[in-house]
């Protein structure tokens, strides 16, 4: 039986409960049970093609899954319907793998767009929330340009601020720094501590960047494809260092599949 | 010290006020701030304020305004958002413009590393940019300059597409012939029953309308043969090029347009393909084979429908049947053949120009599929124009 939409008020952020993820007849990843803390930086590693995106999408309700519960600060989105889905749906922030921005608006309109339908706020006051974020994530300069204009490492930054236009709780970012120069990747890094630490923001992130991984994950889960499943859970250095199983030492010390048999 | 105006606001939310203005004395305020504040319960409130604000420091002599002071009392938040260090530095900026003094006094350290992030708070306040207006001379120029780039444009795609098909009927193995039958089926066969509905109907009107104003001569006979030579020569190769326009030029420009996008056309450039050979031929071809076709169609469907209208008007089908043979050559329909060959050649080759011309972006597919029904749709007019001038001149 599933659990129903209004749970007693949760500890986590997140809670996934027997989750099997698939399309129709092909099962992804089957009966995943994990919690995101609130305010921690959660990131979700795996080889490509193994399911991370779908798993995220999952999550944040945009597919159903084939069977089990996501719970987003203790409210069930998996069965939540209409008004009740919608509240759920403006408590976190999504940054898409393409960025997925408005392509008729600029940066500033992409951003204000969400503030427009759900705050009581005057446009200059959300040009300048919408101006914050853009600073975030270093792109001020860029709010008047369309997002076919810019550079694709832009339009992902553009979309984490759209992502945080109404300064959700938590966000989900996929794959966040792919793509982007090491300075600005380690910008964006500094720019995700800062908002978990200072605004106790919970980050679900599914990166490949180890660097990355390394500096800002709290804890990390990895997914295989073959054991249709979590093969690793914890704090990304532990893992590296201590990890018996072979997958989860060749991916963290990068050892190519040929060295690895 | 007295509190000379109060004015709360009142959030719908939470119903109790997360931001208070007090005036203290002429030059002194203080805003004091409590509970949860974000985007939500700042609505309303953060005008509330700023109009407090700016009234207060309007009231100010010029002389007194560098002492003047606002205290931003933040010690009695619970919870604070992007929204609410953005609502901060918007009192802030205020002030720094006024030349007037900021203290921002209890904000948790945590909030703090925040704000630094602004530094300088003034970059987020750019000065508006007005755009010179255009000068009626510049615009009609640039005009005129946009339809010479078409018109260059649509001569240089011309000349390759010319090219190109000549080089195919030369290496007639190397034409994408699975290109060819898809295009071939998706403009004609699926095209079959909306003109096959469209010409019906056309037919019944065209009949109608003419026996309405022949019956008052008596001369009913005469609209078989009537309508029987204007479908064949004009509405039906008409009907079946608009409607080619309609689907399948627009569908070609959406499909090219969307291999712009995605840079799939410079992949085939820089591979050292040709686009027009590789995308444009098939298509161009997949016109001239469907074009006359689906007219022929259209015409038989046409006909049948005016010969079951008028035997509405008592004419039987063979009388109908007669009068047409008689009214209508075999170079009437050939005539309409070939100029309908001409509108699928225009038709499928200006989908392609148009979707070869798309910009960036999702929006530029739409505007490219529009062009390209536009465009055809000229073309087809204008080729329709000069056809029927060389038919009035050799008599064919």
């Amino acid at each position: 039986m599933s659990t129903p939409v209004t749970a007693p008020i949760s500890p986590y952020a997140i809670e996934v409960n027997n989750l099997t993820v698939g399309y129709g007849s092909n099962i992804l990843m089957k009966d995943l049970n994990f919690t995101v803390n609130n305010g921690e930086i959660f990131v979700i590693l795996g080889g490509s093609g193994c399911g991370k995106s779908s798993l995220l999408k999952n999550i944040f309700g945009l597919y159903q899954p084939l069977s089990g519960d996501v719970l987003i600060e203790g409210q069930n989105i998996t069965v939540a319907q209409g008004a009740e889905r919608q509240k759920i749906m403006t408590s976190f922030g999504v940054m898409y793998q393409q960025g997925a921005l408005f392509g008729s608006m600029n940066l500033l309109d992409n951003i204000t767009l969400f503030m427009q339908e759900y705050t009581q706020l005057t446009q200059d006051q959300m040009n300048l929330l919408a101006r914050c974020k853009l600073d975030l994530v270093g792109l001020l300069p860029y709010e008047t340009y369309m997002p076919s204009d810019i550079s694709g490492g832009m339009q992902k930054r553009a979309a984490i601020a759209r992502a945080m236009a109404l300064d959700p709780k938590i966000l989900f970012l996929d794959e966040p720094s792919a793509g982007l120069d090491p300075i600005t990747s380690a910008d964006l890094d500094q720019t995700i501590l800062d908002l978990s630490k200072n605004l106790g923001i919970t980050f679900v992130i599914v990166s490949h960047e180890l660097a990355s991984i390394y500096t800002i994950a709290d804890k990390v889960i990895m997914l295989d494809k073959a054991a249709k499943g979590i093969i690793a859970e914890g704090d990304p250095r532990v893992l590296r260092d201590t990890s018996t199983d072979p997958m989860v030492r060749q991916f963290f010390n990068r050892i190519t599949t040929k060295d690895a048999v | 010290m007295s509190v000379s105006e109060t004015n709360s606001a009142v959030s719908p939310k939470t119903s109790t006020p997360v931001a208070v203005w007090s005036q203290i004395d002429a030059s002194h305020a203080k805003i004091t701030l409590s509970g949860v504040v974000n985007v939500y319960t700042l609505g309303g409130v953060w005008t509330q304020i700023k109009d407090s604000q700016n009234a207060w420091l309007a009231n100010i002599p010029a002389s007194i305004l560098p002492n003047a002071s606002l205290v931003f009392d933040a010690s009695q938040v619970t919870s604070l958002d992007g929204a609410g260090i953005a609502f901060l530095i918007g009192v802030q900026e205020s002030q720094q413009k006024a030349g007037a003094k900021f203290e921002l006094q209890g904000l948790e350290s945590r909030y703090q590393p925040l704000l630094h992030e602004f530094d300088p708070i003034s970059n987020l306040f750019p000065v508006p940019v007005v755009k010179p207006k255009r000068s009626f001379v510049v615009s009609t120029g640039m005009a005129m300059q946009n339809l010479l780039d078409d018109a260059r444009g649509l001569i240089s795609f011309t000349g390759h597409l010319a090219a190109d098909l000549f080089w195919s009927i030369r290496h007639i193995k190397q034409v994408r012939w699975g290109d060819f039958v898809n295009a071939a089926v998706e403009a004609g066969i699926a095209a079959l029953p909306i003109i096959g509905l469209v010409s019906f109907l056309i037919g019944v009107i065209l009949s109608f309308q003419a026996a309405i104003g022949m019956k008052q001569f008596g001369a009913t006979t005469f609209v078989g043969p009537l309508a029987a030579l204007g479908i064949v020569r004009e509405m039906g190769p008409l009907i079946t090029a608009i409607l080619l326009a309609g689907r399948s030029s627009a569908a070609f420009a959406a499909e090219i347009g969307t291999m712009t996008v995605n840079n799939e056309v410079d992949a085939l450039v820089t591979g050292g393909l040709s686009p027009i050979r590789f995308l444009v031929v098939p298509r161009v071809l997949a016109g001239i084979l469907v074009a006359p076709i689906l007219t022929l169609f259209a015409d038989i469907v046409s006909i049948v429908a005016s010969m079951i209208t008028m035997l509405l008007y008592g004419i039987p089908f063979i009388n109908f049947y007669n009068g047409m043979i008689s009214a209508v050559g075999v170079e009437d329909v050939l005539s309409g053949l070939v100029n309908a060959t001409m509108f699928g050649v225009v038709v499928s080759a200006m989908g392609c120009l148009r979707g070869m011309q798309t910009g960036t972006g999702a929006a530029a597919v739409g505007i490219s599929a529009t062009r390209a029904v536009v465009s055809s749709i000229v073309m087809i007019v204008l080729v329709d124009g000069i056809f029927a001038v060389i038919s009035y001149k050799t008599g064919f």
